[in-house]
């Protein structure tokens, strides 16, 4: 049993720490871009992956205070950590002592007085650091929180947060007129979904789009795959449904539909279609759980709901 | 700490021995850790300014106040007697009203007072227990005497910074810790719960904090609170009232609520009994309540007894109920609206504090040592004008303790807030908030306005109280 309130600021606790946490790598990717001078490439992808129109000039270390430091874009990655922080706030009283602790040391130190200059003398460590501690965070609410009700409305947030980070990432890549082939951009993109390695120990070094594709959409060990991900929120609404017969607008349903799209989807098939019909398949589905989310555990009217 | 003439008090020695072994920077170098771990637990107040809100910690001195068991004897006795009569008036004043009626206490006064609510009148409260939470402000006058200044009866809080700041301490001074058989204050949270749930009449009832939310300064302590009862956190907006019954609405729909421990004031309760105006409470609450379906605690009404007129007839009304002389005494206190006691103050205002009966927080206050002899007779004449809305006291000097200050140790003012807690049954926890005035001679403790606080030791007695 749980709060309807206490269930929603979860689940947006667990959407924005997963946000945050790709917007720095992102922005970790487009600075060590610039190394080899890519980053142009980069900067282009990392920003239309996350909505924002490209930059004039287009300086890598620009686009990463956008997504990284500004306050002023909601969706920056310090932005994110604030609101995760606010909700997790909100539910001081529901998360462990421990879990609070790491996100509140990280929002610290991630918005305090230090951060600009921090940033300013070593972008790509502040970044890193910042992944890490929600590495932390994320570790230590898994060790310590029960795994109950609120546990699976956070991972619900991250993964549907996460489907549609990737989804879109995806798209900007493939579903272009121009998709992405050269290689140093193609190991760009897998390192922006964190997938570097796992990739290579699949695939071998054989960077190649298709497989690329393959693997982030559909790998079922792959923790940031759109298919692991589906999986993963399917099983939470399924526990949180308690059983009962999905409805028409039951985000169970939803969920189930859309992972069972992906797990019979065809590469092949998906190739020569484009990806991108599959790819704002997932998005649109992802919006529509989202919202039926918020309808059946949260903003339900009350006279259908009452005890028995 | 120290008795007159510069000796260490015994129940102080062990303490000075800690002090003396750690030497300044120690103790500096603790200060700092211990400040950085509140921060980091979110031990925090918000302050609201000009388009920012900042956090910031509560100020924590790193020494403990330390109360020897004889003391603390009498302090515990003092504060259950006195409970006990207010609860028992305040079962009164909202039933027969025979105190009225016998002339003890003026009837103008208290129906009068903007704190009574018409809306308790002959409404039940099981156990006669319209107060379960106390928090008293008691001080230490220059006899070394306890005095209560001010009776807490409404939303009394600090009690979560009584059990952080025992946390830091016991970390700061283990040694001390652990000798001194220092009483434990950890029971707090499940003797609240068991007091909460004794105010239900169905068994195994469900209890529920209630919170303005989470931009109120006190969110940290409501939220600790709910955590360490394991109970929930429930904001006005996650309750609803349907048929006279209280639900809140979770993801698996909505659950009977019992008893809500409510941090909100009274006008914010419920918009239709109430304050029309407020978003925050509950509409059809109290009526849910004045059905017997769910009881608030405190109970709405409350504030009409710690009122700081009613202070003044708190022995009176000790004495007319449990034929006792109070054991605390209080402060003395002159009542402006007794001709006789006004013709003295006004002789007086150059020694004497006078305070308006209906505000805090320092407002419509003269400190008559320290006024102009301008402002003295244009307070005369207010006075004058409206007698009833005034008292005065005479300027008291608060006791001192010592605290690190800028890695000095300095003496500031302090005062005492133990917690009571009363249901079925009345418990005192051995222990208090030292509230700390942080600027020297200021005699102000007021977290909003620069104070901050100490934990405070109770020591277990020869004869094994529970440690």
């Amino acid at each position: 049993m749980m709060l309807a309130r206490v269930a929603d600021s979860l689940y947006w606790l667990g959407r924005y720490a997963e946000r945050a946490e790709h917007l720095s790598r992102l922005a970790v990717v487009m600075l060590n871009a610039a190394l080899d001078q890519t980053d142009a490439a980069a900067a282009r992808i990392a920003l239309a992956a996350v909505g924002q129109p490209p930059l004039d000039g287009g300086e890598a270390l620009d686009a990463a205070k956008l997504l990284v430091l500004d306050r002023n874009n909601s969706i920056s990655a310090v932005s994110s950590l604030a609101s995760a922080r606010e909700n997790a706030r909100q539910i001081r009283d529901q998360i462990t002592t421990e879990s609070w602790e790491r996100l509140n040391i990280l929002y610290l130190r991630a918005t305090g007085v230090g951060a600009e200059a921090a940033f300013a003398s070593d972008p790509a460590d502040f970044l890193q650091r910042i992944i890490a501690d929600l590495h932390q965070f994320k570790g230590a609410a898994e060790a310590t929180m029960s795994h109950g009700d609120g546990w699976r409305f956070m991972l619900t947030g991250v993964y549907i947060e996460r489907a549609q980070l990737i989804a879109r990432l995806l798209k900007v890549c493939f579903d272009e007129a121009t998709p992405v082939d050269d290689h140093v951009a193609l190991v760009g993109l897998l390192r922006m979904a964190c997938a570097l390695e796992p990739y290579l120990r699949a695939y071998t070094a054989d960077i190649d789009a298709r497989n690329i594709l393959e693997f982030l959409m559909f790998d079922q060990d792959f923790p940031r795959s759109v298919r692991f991900s589906t999986e993963r929120m399917q099983e939470c609404l399924d526990h949180l449904s308690g059983g009962h017969e999905p409805g028409r607008h039951d985000p169970l349903r939803l969920a189930g539909r859309l992972n069972a799209k992906l797990a019979y989807a065809d590469i092949d098939e998906v190739e020569t279609g484009g990806a991108g019909a599959l790819l704002t398949a997932v998005s649109a589905e992802c919006s529509a759980i989202h919202a039926a989310i918020w309808e059946t555990f949260v903003a339900y009217p009350l006279e259908t709901r009452l005890p028995a | 700490m120290f008795a007159p003439g510069g000796l260490t008090r015994a129940n102080y020695r062990l303490l000075d021995q800690d002090i003396q072994a750690l030497g300044a920077q120690a103790l500096a170098d603790r200060q700092k850790t211990l400040e950085r771990s509140f921060l980091l637990q979110g031990i925090t107040f918000t302050v609201y300014g000009a388009g920012s809100t900042t956090e910031r910690i509560i100020p924590t001195d790193l020494f403990p106040r330390i109360i020897p068991a004889a003391e603390w004897a009498k302090i515990e006795a003092g504060l259950i007697q006195r409970l006990a009569a207010l609860n028992l008036f305040l079962a009164d004043i909202y039933g027969d009203q025979r105190i009225l009626a016998d002339g003890v206490v003026p009837r103008d006064l208290i129906l009068g007072s903007p704190a009574y609510r018409r809306q308790m009148k002959h409404l039940f409260v099981p156990n006669g227990a319209y107060v379960n939470v106390c928090g008293s402000d008691l001080i230490r006058d220059t006899h070394g005497e306890f005095l209560v200044l001010e009776d807490n009866l409404r939303v009394p809080s600090g009690v979560s910074y009584m059990l952080a700041n025992r946390d830091a301490a016991r970390r700061t001074f283990p040694h001390t810790f652990r000798e001194a058989r220092v009483r434990s204050v950890e029971r707090y949270p499940d003797l609240l719960l068991s007091t909460l749930k004794s105010m239900a009449d169905r068994s195994n009832p469900q209890v529920v904090v209630l919170t303005p939310g989470v931009y109120n300064s006190a969110y940290y302590e409501h939220a600790y609170l709910a955590r360490l009862m394991g109970v929930p956190l429930v904001e006005g907006r996650d309750l609803a009232v349907h048929d006279n019954l209280v639900y809140m609405r979770t993801t698996a729909g909505l659950r009977r609520v019992d008893v809500i421990y409510r941090r909100v004031d009274d006008d914010f309760v419920d918009p239709l009994a109430f304050r029309s105006d407020s978003a925050l409470g509950v509409a059809g609450l109290f009526n849910a309540y004045r059905a017997g379906q769910v009881t608030i605690c405190n109970a709405p009404g409350t504030g009409v007894a710690d009122d700081k007129a009613v202070y003044a007839y708190v022995p009176a009304i000790i004495r007319y109920y449990l034929d006792q002389d109070a054991i605390l005494p209080n402060v003395k206190t002159f009542l402006c609206r007794e001709r006789a006691e006004l013709s003295h103050v006004l002789a007086n205002l150059d020694s004497l504090v006078v305070k308006a009966v209906g505000a805090s927080g320092g407002y419509g206050m003269l400190v008559g040592p320290h006024a102009s002899a301008v402002e003295r007779e244009a307070f005369a004449e207010q006075l004058r004008a409206n007698p009833d809305n005034y008292i005065a006291q005479p300027t008291i000097q608060l006791s001192t303790a010592p605290c690190l200050v800028d890695g000095r140790i300095e003496p500031r003012h302090v005062d005492l807030r133990p917690f009571i807690l009363s249901g079925e049954k009345v418990v005192v926890t051995p222990g208090a908030l030292t509230r700390v005035a942080l600027r020297r001679g200021s005699l102000v403790v007021n977290s909003s306005q620069g104070g901050g606080s100490k934990d405070t030791w109770v020591l277990a007695g020869q004869d094994g109280d529970a440690p």
